[in-house]
Protein backbone atom coordinates (compact mmCIF):
# COMPACT_ATOMS: atom_id res chain seq x y z
CA UNK A 1 0.00 0.00 0.00
CA UNK A 2 1.34 3.45 -1.21
CA UNK A 3 2.74 5.43 2.16
CA UNK A 4 0.40 8.68 0.75
CA UNK A 5 -2.57 6.28 1.45
CA UNK A 6 -1.75 5.53 4.89
CA UNK A 7 -4.27 7.32 8.17
CA UNK A 8 -3.51 10.01 10.14
CA UNK A 9 -3.63 8.60 13.80
CA UNK A 10 -6.11 10.39 16.06
CA UNK A 11 -4.98 14.00 17.84
CA UNK A 12 -7.23 16.09 19.04
CA UNK A 13 -10.10 13.37 19.36
CA UNK A 14 -8.22 11.52 21.54
CA UNK A 15 -5.49 13.42 23.44
CA UNK A 16 -6.71 14.56 26.89
CA UNK A 17 -7.24 17.54 27.56
CA UNK A 18 -4.73 19.35 30.69
CA UNK A 19 -4.14 21.80 32.43
CA UNK A 20 -1.29 23.01 30.22
CA UNK A 21 -2.68 22.69 27.06
CA UNK A 22 -5.87 24.16 28.25
CA UNK A 23 -4.09 27.49 29.84
CA UNK A 24 -2.11 27.67 26.27
CA UNK A 25 -5.16 27.65 23.61
CA UNK A 26 -6.79 30.04 26.32
CA UNK A 27 -4.30 32.47 25.97
CA UNK A 28 -4.61 32.42 22.17
CA UNK A 29 -8.10 32.75 22.24
CA UNK A 30 -8.03 35.97 24.99
CA UNK A 31 -5.25 37.19 22.90
CA UNK A 32 -7.47 37.24 19.91
CA UNK A 33 -10.85 38.83 21.84
CA UNK A 34 -8.30 41.74 23.32
CA UNK A 35 -7.31 42.24 19.97
CA UNK A 36 -11.32 42.21 19.24
CA UNK A 37 -12.32 44.14 21.84
CA UNK A 38 -9.81 47.28 21.33
CA UNK A 39 -11.72 47.60 18.00
CA UNK A 40 -14.92 47.72 20.32
CA UNK A 41 -12.91 50.28 22.45
CA UNK A 42 -12.29 52.10 20.13
CA UNK A 43 -15.60 52.56 18.60
CA UNK A 44 -17.08 53.26 21.83
CA UNK A 45 -14.70 56.48 22.10
CA UNK A 46 -14.90 57.12 18.07
CA UNK A 47 -18.98 57.53 18.83
CA UNK A 48 -18.20 59.49 22.18
CA UNK A 49 -16.37 62.43 19.66
CA UNK A 50 -18.97 61.78 16.83
CA UNK A 51 -21.78 63.61 18.84
CA UNK A 52 -24.82 62.83 21.71
CA UNK A 53 -26.57 60.52 19.07
CA UNK A 54 -23.91 57.92 18.06
CA UNK A 55 -22.69 58.13 21.88
CA UNK A 56 -26.38 57.09 22.97
CA UNK A 57 -26.39 54.34 20.03
CA UNK A 58 -23.24 53.30 21.15
CA UNK A 59 -23.77 52.92 25.28
CA UNK A 60 -27.41 51.40 24.41
CA UNK A 61 -25.04 48.80 22.21
CA UNK A 62 -23.13 47.69 25.11
CA UNK A 63 -25.34 48.37 28.02
CA UNK A 64 -27.78 45.32 26.53
CA UNK A 65 -26.96 42.03 27.79
CA UNK A 66 -25.26 41.15 25.07
CA UNK A 67 -23.11 43.79 25.03
CA UNK A 68 -22.35 43.55 28.74
CA UNK A 69 -21.86 39.76 28.25
CA UNK A 70 -19.20 40.28 25.64
CA UNK A 71 -17.58 43.26 28.21
CA UNK A 72 -17.69 40.42 30.82
CA UNK A 73 -15.72 38.51 28.29
CA UNK A 74 -13.45 41.65 27.47
CA UNK A 75 -12.57 41.45 31.28
CA UNK A 76 -11.78 38.28 31.90
CA UNK A 77 -10.01 38.08 28.71
CA UNK A 78 -7.60 40.72 30.11
CA UNK A 79 -7.04 39.19 33.12
CA UNK A 80 -6.19 36.13 31.74
CA UNK A 81 -3.83 37.14 28.96
CA UNK A 82 -2.21 39.44 31.38
CA UNK A 83 -1.93 37.12 34.20
CA UNK A 84 -0.54 34.18 32.04
CA UNK A 85 1.59 36.54 30.27
CA UNK A 86 3.34 37.17 33.66
CA UNK A 87 3.87 33.69 33.53
CA UNK A 88 5.50 33.46 30.27
CA UNK A 89 7.88 36.12 31.32
CA UNK A 90 9.10 34.00 33.86
CA UNK A 91 9.57 30.74 31.46
CA UNK A 92 11.38 33.72 29.20
CA UNK A 93 14.31 34.22 31.86
CA UNK A 94 14.15 30.15 32.22
CA UNK A 95 12.11 30.47 35.38
CA UNK A 96 9.18 28.03 36.38
CA UNK A 97 9.63 24.84 34.25
CA UNK A 98 9.43 22.21 36.62
CA UNK A 99 6.38 20.59 35.74
CA UNK A 100 5.34 20.89 39.45
CA UNK A 101 5.53 25.11 38.79
CA UNK A 102 3.62 24.66 35.69
CA UNK A 103 0.76 22.88 36.99
CA UNK A 104 0.40 25.51 40.39
CA UNK A 105 1.04 28.66 38.65
CA UNK A 106 -1.57 27.40 35.31
CA UNK A 107 -4.23 27.27 38.06
CA UNK A 108 -2.92 30.29 39.99
CA UNK A 109 -3.52 31.80 36.25
CA UNK A 110 -7.21 30.45 35.87
CA UNK A 111 -8.84 31.37 39.18
CA UNK A 112 -7.16 34.91 39.81
CA UNK A 113 -8.99 35.51 36.48
CA UNK A 114 -11.86 34.22 37.16
CA UNK A 115 -11.97 35.79 40.54
CA UNK A 116 -10.56 39.19 39.23
CA UNK A 117 -13.41 39.20 36.51
CA UNK A 118 -16.04 38.63 39.66
CA UNK A 119 -14.91 40.98 41.76
CA UNK A 120 -14.29 43.67 38.96
CA UNK A 121 -17.87 43.44 37.82
CA UNK A 122 -19.57 43.43 41.26
CA UNK A 123 -17.72 46.60 41.93
CA UNK A 124 -18.63 47.86 38.74
CA UNK A 125 -21.81 46.90 37.81
CA UNK A 126 -24.69 49.01 37.15
CA UNK A 127 -27.14 46.40 38.96
CA UNK A 128 -25.52 45.43 41.95
CA UNK A 129 -25.06 49.09 43.44
CA UNK A 130 -21.69 49.66 41.20
CA UNK A 131 -20.24 52.47 39.38
CA UNK B 1 -1.94 23.52 9.10
CA UNK B 2 -4.45 23.07 11.66
CA UNK B 3 -6.63 20.33 10.83
CA UNK B 4 -9.06 20.06 13.59
CA UNK B 5 -10.22 16.76 12.23
CA UNK B 6 -9.12 13.72 10.54
CA UNK B 7 -9.18 13.24 6.99
CA UNK B 8 -11.83 10.46 5.46
CA UNK B 9 -9.51 8.01 5.42
CA UNK B 10 -8.59 8.10 8.62
CA UNK B 11 -11.81 7.84 10.98
CA UNK B 12 -11.67 4.85 13.17
CA UNK B 13 -14.63 2.78 12.78
CA UNK B 14 -16.07 0.38 15.44
CA UNK B 15 -13.97 -3.34 15.41
CA UNK B 16 -14.63 -6.73 17.23
CA UNK B 17 -15.33 -7.04 20.51
CA UNK B 18 -13.62 -10.43 22.07
CA UNK B 19 -15.67 -11.13 24.98
CA UNK B 20 -13.57 -12.34 28.27
CA UNK B 21 -13.80 -15.83 29.01
CA UNK B 22 -16.52 -17.23 31.15
CA UNK B 23 -15.69 -17.64 34.98
CA UNK B 24 -13.14 -14.33 34.51
CA UNK B 25 -14.04 -12.09 37.64
CA UNK B 26 -11.13 -9.01 36.65
CA UNK B 27 -12.44 -8.02 33.80
CA UNK B 28 -10.80 -5.15 32.09
CA UNK B 29 -11.93 -3.56 28.51
CA UNK B 30 -9.11 -3.19 26.21
CA UNK B 31 -9.81 -1.03 22.99
CA UNK B 32 -7.07 -0.60 20.66
CA UNK B 33 -6.94 1.04 17.37
CA UNK B 34 -5.96 -1.40 14.22
CA UNK B 35 -5.43 -0.72 10.89
CA UNK B 36 -4.81 -3.39 8.59
CA UNK B 37 -3.13 -1.73 5.54
CA UNK B 38 -4.13 -5.05 3.46
CA UNK B 39 -7.46 -4.28 3.54
CA UNK B 40 -7.54 -0.64 2.97
CA UNK B 41 -10.40 0.04 5.12
CA UNK B 42 -10.99 2.36 7.56
CA UNK B 43 -8.95 2.09 11.01
CA UNK B 44 -11.16 0.72 13.71
CA UNK B 45 -11.31 -0.09 17.33
CA UNK B 46 -11.28 -3.66 18.41
CA UNK B 47 -12.31 -4.36 21.94
CA UNK B 48 -10.18 -7.22 23.50
CA UNK B 49 -12.14 -8.07 27.50
CA UNK B 50 -8.87 -9.79 29.34
CA UNK B 51 -9.06 -11.57 33.01
CA UNK B 52 -6.51 -9.20 34.99
CA UNK B 53 -5.72 -11.91 37.15
CA UNK B 54 -4.02 -13.80 34.52
CA UNK B 55 -2.48 -10.77 33.39
CA UNK B 56 0.68 -9.01 34.00
CA UNK B 57 0.61 -5.74 35.53
CA UNK B 58 1.89 -2.93 32.95
CA UNK B 59 -0.38 -2.30 29.83
CA UNK B 60 2.75 -4.02 27.67
CA UNK B 61 1.85 -6.86 29.36
CA UNK B 62 -2.25 -6.86 28.38
CA UNK B 63 -0.77 -5.89 24.87
CA UNK B 64 0.95 -9.40 24.40
CA UNK B 65 -1.21 -11.19 26.15
CA UNK B 66 -3.68 -10.08 23.23
CA UNK B 67 -1.42 -11.00 20.34
CA UNK B 68 -0.39 -14.67 22.14
CA UNK B 69 -3.48 -15.24 22.91
CA UNK B 70 -6.60 -13.30 21.49
CA UNK B 71 -5.24 -11.86 18.17
CA UNK B 72 -1.60 -12.68 16.89
CA UNK B 73 -2.23 -10.22 14.07
CA UNK B 74 -2.24 -7.52 16.53
CA UNK B 75 0.99 -5.30 15.43
CA UNK B 76 3.22 -2.54 17.84
CA UNK B 77 6.79 -2.03 18.52
CA UNK B 78 8.25 -3.81 21.88
CA UNK B 79 11.27 -4.44 22.72
CA UNK B 80 13.03 -4.00 26.06
CA UNK B 81 9.95 -4.32 28.39
CA UNK B 82 11.87 -2.04 30.82
CA UNK B 83 11.69 2.08 30.05
CA UNK B 84 14.74 1.90 28.35
CA UNK B 85 14.24 1.12 24.61
CA UNK B 86 11.60 3.54 23.60
CA UNK B 87 9.56 1.57 21.68
CA UNK B 88 6.39 1.13 22.78
CA UNK B 89 5.02 4.40 23.03
CA UNK B 90 1.62 4.83 22.49
CA UNK B 91 -1.30 7.11 23.80
CA UNK B 92 -2.77 5.52 26.54
CA UNK B 93 -5.59 6.62 28.00
CA UNK B 94 -5.46 10.14 26.30
CA UNK B 95 -1.48 10.96 27.27
CA UNK B 96 1.43 9.43 25.28
CA UNK B 97 3.60 7.17 27.44
CA UNK B 98 5.76 3.91 27.00
CA UNK B 99 3.64 1.25 27.79
CA UNK B 100 5.93 -0.93 29.45
CA UNK B 101 6.20 1.08 32.71
CA UNK B 102 2.38 2.23 32.69
CA UNK B 103 0.90 0.14 35.25
CA UNK B 104 -2.94 -0.56 34.63
CA UNK B 105 -3.91 -0.13 37.86
CA UNK B 106 -3.41 3.89 37.19
CA UNK B 107 -6.35 3.97 34.57
CA UNK B 108 -9.60 4.49 35.77
CA UNK B 109 -12.55 2.13 33.52
CA UNK B 110 -11.72 0.79 30.15
CA UNK B 111 -8.20 1.07 28.45
CA UNK B 112 -7.93 2.95 25.40
CA UNK B 113 -4.66 2.32 23.42
CA UNK B 114 -4.09 4.88 20.07
CA UNK B 115 -1.22 5.07 18.14
CA UNK B 116 1.44 8.13 19.03
CA UNK B 117 -0.89 11.03 17.73
CA UNK B 118 -0.79 12.77 14.52
CA UNK B 119 1.11 10.55 12.47
CA UNK B 120 1.43 8.55 9.35
CA UNK B 121 -0.14 4.58 10.76
CA UNK B 122 1.85 1.92 8.72
CA UNK B 123 -0.34 -0.69 10.78
CA UNK B 124 -2.11 -1.00 13.95
CA UNK B 125 -0.10 0.56 16.69
CA UNK B 126 2.55 1.35 14.60
CA UNK B 127 3.07 4.63 13.05
CA UNK B 128 6.06 6.22 10.80
CA UNK B 129 8.81 7.93 13.26
CA UNK B 130 10.20 8.82 9.61
CA UNK B 131 10.14 12.62 9.72
CA UNK B 132 11.22 12.66 13.63
CA UNK B 133 14.37 10.49 12.67
CA UNK B 134 15.30 12.92 9.76
CA UNK B 135 14.97 16.14 12.35
CA UNK B 136 17.27 14.47 14.98
CA UNK B 137 19.60 13.80 12.12
CA UNK B 138 19.19 17.20 11.34
CA UNK B 139 20.52 18.59 14.41
CA UNK B 140 23.51 16.48 14.13
CA UNK B 141 23.62 15.25 17.47
CA UNK B 142 27.28 14.10 17.77
CA UNK B 143 30.09 16.12 19.07
CA UNK B 144 31.99 18.43 16.58
CA UNK B 145 35.27 19.98 17.33
CA UNK B 146 38.11 21.64 15.41
CA UNK B 147 40.72 21.30 18.13
CA UNK B 148 42.81 17.70 17.61
CA UNK B 149 41.29 15.39 19.70
CA UNK B 150 43.75 14.72 23.26
CA UNK B 151 45.54 11.15 23.80
CA UNK B 152 43.21 10.79 26.75
CA UNK B 153 39.34 11.37 26.60
CA UNK B 154 37.80 15.02 26.32
CA UNK B 155 37.24 16.34 30.13
CA UNK B 156 34.94 18.12 31.82
CA UNK B 157 34.08 19.76 35.36
CA UNK B 158 31.70 17.77 37.44
CA UNK B 159 29.32 21.34 36.72
CA UNK B 160 29.68 21.23 32.70
CA UNK B 161 28.73 17.26 33.10
CA UNK B 162 26.32 17.84 35.34
CA UNK B 163 24.32 20.51 32.42
CA UNK B 164 23.57 17.31 30.77
CA UNK B 165 21.49 15.49 33.54
CA UNK B 166 17.99 15.17 32.42
CA UNK B 167 18.88 15.08 28.19
CA UNK B 168 21.41 11.74 28.37
CA UNK B 169 18.37 10.52 29.72
CA UNK B 170 16.09 10.53 26.95
CA UNK B 171 15.01 7.09 24.93
CA UNK B 172 13.86 8.53 21.94
CA UNK B 173 10.30 7.32 22.37
CA UNK B 174 9.05 10.84 20.65
CA UNK B 175 5.90 10.96 23.45
CA UNK B 176 7.02 14.15 23.99
CA UNK B 177 7.35 14.72 20.22
CA UNK B 178 3.32 13.79 19.70
CA UNK B 179 1.86 15.31 22.24
CA UNK B 180 2.57 19.00 21.28
CA UNK B 181 0.20 20.56 19.33
CA UNK B 182 2.78 23.11 17.77
CA UNK B 183 4.15 19.77 16.31
CA UNK B 184 0.68 18.24 14.88
CA UNK B 185 0.25 21.67 13.16
CA UNK B 186 3.44 22.30 11.71
CA UNK B 187 5.79 19.05 12.56
CA UNK B 188 6.99 19.41 8.91
CA UNK B 189 8.87 22.55 9.61
CA UNK B 190 8.78 22.82 13.63
CA UNK B 191 11.04 20.07 14.99
CA UNK B 192 9.67 19.09 18.33
CA UNK B 193 10.08 18.94 21.75
CA UNK B 194 12.43 15.49 21.77
CA UNK B 195 14.77 16.43 19.07
CA UNK B 196 15.08 20.38 20.56
CA UNK B 197 15.97 18.46 23.49
CA UNK B 198 18.31 16.44 21.99
CA UNK B 199 19.86 19.40 20.12
CA UNK B 200 20.18 21.07 23.39
CA UNK B 201 22.17 18.19 24.92
CA UNK B 202 24.94 18.95 22.28
CA UNK B 203 24.35 23.12 22.85
CA UNK B 204 25.00 22.49 26.06
CA UNK B 205 28.02 20.13 26.19
CA UNK B 206 31.24 21.73 26.97
CA UNK B 207 33.54 19.57 24.74
CA UNK B 208 30.87 20.67 21.50
CA UNK B 209 32.72 23.44 19.86
CA UNK B 210 30.13 24.22 17.64
CA UNK B 211 28.12 25.85 19.49
CA UNK B 212 27.21 28.88 17.18
CA UNK B 213 26.69 26.46 14.02
CA UNK B 214 23.76 24.65 15.90
CA UNK B 215 21.89 28.37 17.18
CA UNK B 216 22.42 29.24 13.85
CA UNK B 217 20.06 25.96 12.31
CA UNK B 218 17.95 26.77 15.39
CA UNK B 219 17.32 30.21 14.87
CA UNK B 220 14.23 29.93 12.63
CA UNK B 221 10.36 30.86 13.26
CA UNK B 222 9.60 27.58 12.90
CA UNK B 223 12.17 25.20 13.85
CA UNK B 224 12.51 26.82 17.62
CA UNK B 225 10.48 29.26 17.99
CA UNK B 226 6.84 27.07 16.98
CA UNK B 227 7.08 26.47 20.20
CA UNK B 228 4.71 28.34 22.47
CA UNK B 229 5.72 26.93 26.04
CA UNK B 230 2.27 25.33 25.51
CA UNK B 231 4.71 22.70 27.83
CA UNK B 232 2.16 19.05 26.95
CA UNK B 233 5.89 17.78 26.08
CA UNK B 234 7.24 17.76 29.63
CA UNK B 235 4.02 16.58 31.30
CA UNK B 236 3.65 13.47 29.42
CA UNK B 237 7.59 12.04 29.47
CA UNK B 238 7.32 8.54 30.39
CA UNK B 239 11.12 9.35 31.51
CA UNK B 240 10.26 12.27 33.70
CA UNK B 241 12.65 14.70 31.74
CA UNK B 242 11.63 18.13 30.87
CA UNK B 243 11.92 19.20 26.84
CA UNK B 244 10.08 22.77 27.66
CA UNK B 245 13.00 23.81 29.90
CA UNK B 246 15.58 22.23 27.36
CA UNK B 247 14.20 24.56 24.76
CA UNK B 248 13.38 27.49 26.93
CA UNK B 249 17.52 27.25 27.14
CA UNK B 250 18.06 27.41 23.49
CA UNK B 251 15.50 30.53 23.41
CA UNK B 252 17.88 31.74 26.64
CA UNK B 253 21.10 30.99 24.81
CA UNK B 254 20.04 32.89 20.92
CA UNK B 255 18.93 35.72 23.08
CA UNK B 256 22.19 36.10 24.88
CA UNK B 257 24.22 35.70 21.96
CA UNK B 258 22.17 38.32 20.26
Amino acid sequence: MAAANRPLSPHLQVYRPQITSIISILHRITGVALAGGTLLFTYWLTSAAYGAEAFERSQALLGSWFGLLVLCGFTFSLYFHFANGIRHLFWDVGQGFEMETVRRTGWMVAIFSVVATIVTWIFFCPWLGGA
Amino acid sequence: MVEFTLPANSRPTKGTVHKAESGATNVRAFHVYRFDPDTGDNPRIDTFELDLDKCGPMVLDALIKIKNEVDATLTFRRSCREGVCGSCSFNIDGTNTIACTKPISEIKGDVKIYPLPHMPVIKDLVCDLNQPYAQYAAVEPWIKADTPPPNRERLQSEEERAKLDGMWECILCFCCQTSCPSYWWNGDRYMGPAVLLQANRWIQDSRDEATGDRLDELDDPFRLYRCHTIMNCSNTCPKNLNPGRAIGEIKEALAKRL
